[in-house]
């Protein structure tokens, strides 16, 4: 009984942890602006933590500059299971517009397991709040699967 | 066999009512009005009133990671020390004339116990050897130093009214004047001491305005920065019940002739001003104002909270 | 200590919440919204420009050459696109347009990738048209070079200052305009007629 309590809890309270990889701010307005009043994301128990370790969604931002890349991959591998990695907007999927750069080491997905694509650049808060709301499924899904 | 009888009924006591699974039913819930309240007053939906236990369960699901750095019994051990603290200190607090524990001098024994939780995390956090938790460990001291000489303060006051003509340090002396006499908020000299008290709440439990030591923006969640899983939980936990406990004294310093003398009705009366309580001095106070600078806090309880409840101290002492 | 918002915060308490309640009330996109590509394939004449001028590099295209002709396959990368339009107002035939769709959430990479493919007949050998139709009424205004039938290029030297301008914005490389001896050339073979020349000649003196 308390293993299904676990399990129902899992998708109803992700907390979020967000990186800047070296993004231009677009994406990380957008995200900040799902949780004002307009859109509220905490309806859906999500929360905005200040540390990895209380993190169950990470959502990186940005192309993946080289300087943030190591502080990035550790940021991730302090997160603890089950986790769900969120990319948002083009950049850290391709490098959009910096790709080939000697500084950007997108995309992200060569170096860690990402769940969730939010295309867009920047995407729109629904499409957020839609990309988030897939990763709580994924995680209840990592959660039952443990 | 009376032995095994009363053993069983403080491990009722202990574990049920005005213990644990009380604590943490009525704390959880008094932590998810509140933030059913504050999104309201923001102008949002919010999350549901059950937020906290899904927050309390998911933690419990989460991996420990315990870091390289961290003294492992001391990383994992403080949390239960600050959540049994509230516990006990729950059994102390009468709920009109009745508490499962009474001594003559509980007051004393109630003022070390409020410091056992925030001695705790400042424990958790120190023992985690994380920088953040070093800056958000000074900045909880301080934090715990501002609020306990108003405290004091308000308690002397309340001791001198209710003992007449020494200060009394027993609740239960307290709970019968009150029960003799009304409730002391409606004696003139110790109003101040209330409004001081109501003050002392939200600096006492870590909430907004002065959660200087728990800053997520700032320094990532200071002493529960290396907080992960089912400890975090715990800390969560603690966090809420600490409202119930600190409401809950409220009620039992001065309010203590509200109720009816059985004892359900009595513990629901407590959990609805509990709720009242808790919106005044959490929700509104969390809704209209930012986080302050430690400085601030520590200004802000020396002189204005401090000076209330000194007029009030002053006043009970001439008999006012 | 000034508490300013206390009112705010209490007649806030009792009134309607300012929410949109996003995933159970959908949400259309504002008009001109730049979301998710469109490619119609029959419209496309595989010019490329779109590939040219796209600043995210979000565009490939691949050629492979078949029975009747060269089967042309554009693919758009969402992840990689910026949303800028760009490719929809160079594309001489609007065979690509942005859409309102703003629901790109992808769990693996096919869910981002946009695509079409046409097959590109092989250019006919025909003997060009040995003069303009008698028929044609001649208009004062009626350019003094008469166009082709099939929408190709064609130079009027009366008004060409050879610029060059048309061969640089060419997607095919196929004008060659030499300044110095006044040439201006047209490999017909290679031109897909997309009118980009005509469009851009500050003389008008490209007829297609």
């Amino acid at each position: 009984m308390f293993e299904k309590l676990i399990n129902e809890s899992a998708a109803k309270s992700p907390w979020l942890f967000h990186i800047n990889a070296g993004s231009c701010n677009g994406c990380d307005i957008e995200l900040v602006s799902v949780l004002t009043p307009r859109f509220d994301a905490e309806r859906l128990g999500f929360k905005l933590t200040g540390s990895p370790r209380h993190a169950d969604i990470v959502v990186v931002t940005g192309p993946v500059t080289k300087q943030s890349l190591p502080r990035v991959l550790r940021a991730i591998s302090q997160v603890p299971d089950p986790k769900c990695i969120v990319t948002m907007g083009s950049c850290p999927q391709s490098g959009n517009v910096f790709k080939g750069s000697y500084s950007v080491c997108a995309p992200l997905s060569q170096y860690v397991p990402v769940d969730v694509d939010i295309a867009g650049c920047a995407p729109r808060p629904q499409a957020v709040i839609e990309g988030l709301a897939l990763a709580t499924k994924i995680l209840k899904e990592k959660r039952e699967q443990k | 066999m009376t032995m095994v009888l009363s053993a069983l009924e403080y491990l009722g006591y202990i574990l049920i009512f005005p213990g644990f699974l009380f604590c943490f039913f009525v704390g959880l819930l008094l932590a998810g009005i509140d933030r059913k309240i504050v999104a309201k007053m923001q102008k949002r939906v919010g999350p549901p009133i059950l937020q906290p236990f899904y927050d309390f369960f998911k933690l419990c699901g989460k991996e420990t990671i315990i870091p390289a750095a961290a003294s492992k019994t001391t990383f994992l051990m403080a949390p239960l020390v600050g959540l049994a603290g509230l516990v006990v200190l729950q059994m102390f607090i009468p709920i009109h004339g009745w508490a499962a524990f009474s001594g003559t001098a509980d007051i004393i024994v109630i003022l070390y116990l409020l410091l056992i939780p925030a001695m705790a995390t400042m424990l958790g956090g120190s023992a985690s050897g994380s920088p953040y938790a070093g800056i958000g460990m000074s900045r909880e001291m301080v934090t715990v130093i501002s609020c306990e000489l108003p405290l004091v303060l308000v308690l002397l006051a309340v001791g001198k009214v209710a003992g007449g003509d020494s200060v009394t340090f027993s609740f239960s002396v307290i709970s019968d004047y009150q029960l003799a006499n009304g409730s002391l908020i409606l004696h003139p000299s110790l109003i101040p001491a209330a409004i001081a008290f109501l003050m002392i709440i939200p600096g006492e439990t870590g909430n907004h305005p002065f959660d200087t030591a728990e800053a997520e923006t700032e320094i990532c969640e200071g002493l529960l920065a290396e907080y992960s899983g089912a400890p975090l939980g715990v800390f969560k936990l603690a966090h809420a019940v600490k409202l119930l406990t600190l409401s809950s004294l409220f009620v039992a310093l001065f309010l203590g002739g509200v109720g009816t003398g059985i004892i359900v009705i009595d513990g629901i009366i407590l959990v609805l001003i509990s709720i009242v309580i808790t919106i005044l001095t959490v929700s509104l106070v969390h809704a209209i104002t930012a986080r302050l600078k430690i400085e601030q806090v520590f200004k802000y309880y020396w002189t204005v909270v401090s000076g209330l409840a000194l007029i009030s101290l002053v006043l009970a002492w001439y008999g006012l | 200590m000034e508490l300013p918002f206390i009112k705010e915060a209490v007649s806030q308490l009792f009134s309607k919440t300012s929410c949109e309640m996003y995933p159970a009330v959908p949400s259309e996109a504002a008009p001109r919204y730049r979301g998710r590509i469109k490619y119609d394939a029959d419209k496309c004449i595989g010019c490329g420009m779109c590939q040219r001028v796209c600043s995210g590099g979000a565009i490939t295209m691949d050629k492979e050459e078949v029975e009747d002709g060269t089967k042309i396959t554009l693919t758009f990368n969402l992840g990689s696109c910026t949303f800028c339009n760009t490719c929809a107002d160079f594309c001489s035939t609007k065979s690509i347009e942005l859409t309102g769709d703003y629901h790109m959430i992808a769990t693996k990479e096919e869910d981002l990738i946009v695509t079409g493919t046409h097959v590109k007949p092989k250019p006919v050998k025909k003997a060009p048209p040995a003069a303009a139709p008698a028929a044609k009424t001649e208009a004062p205004t009626a350019p003094a070079v008469a166009a082709r039938d099939d929408g190709k290029p064609v130079q009027d030297p009366s008004k060409c200052v050879y610029c060059t301008i048309c061969a640089k914005k060419c997607p095919q490389g196929a004008l060659e305009v030499d300044r110095a001896n006044k040439v201006w050339k047209c490999n017909y073979d290679d031109c897909v007629a997309c009118g980009n020349c005509a469009n851009v000649c500050p003389k008008k003196a490209i007829v297609c």
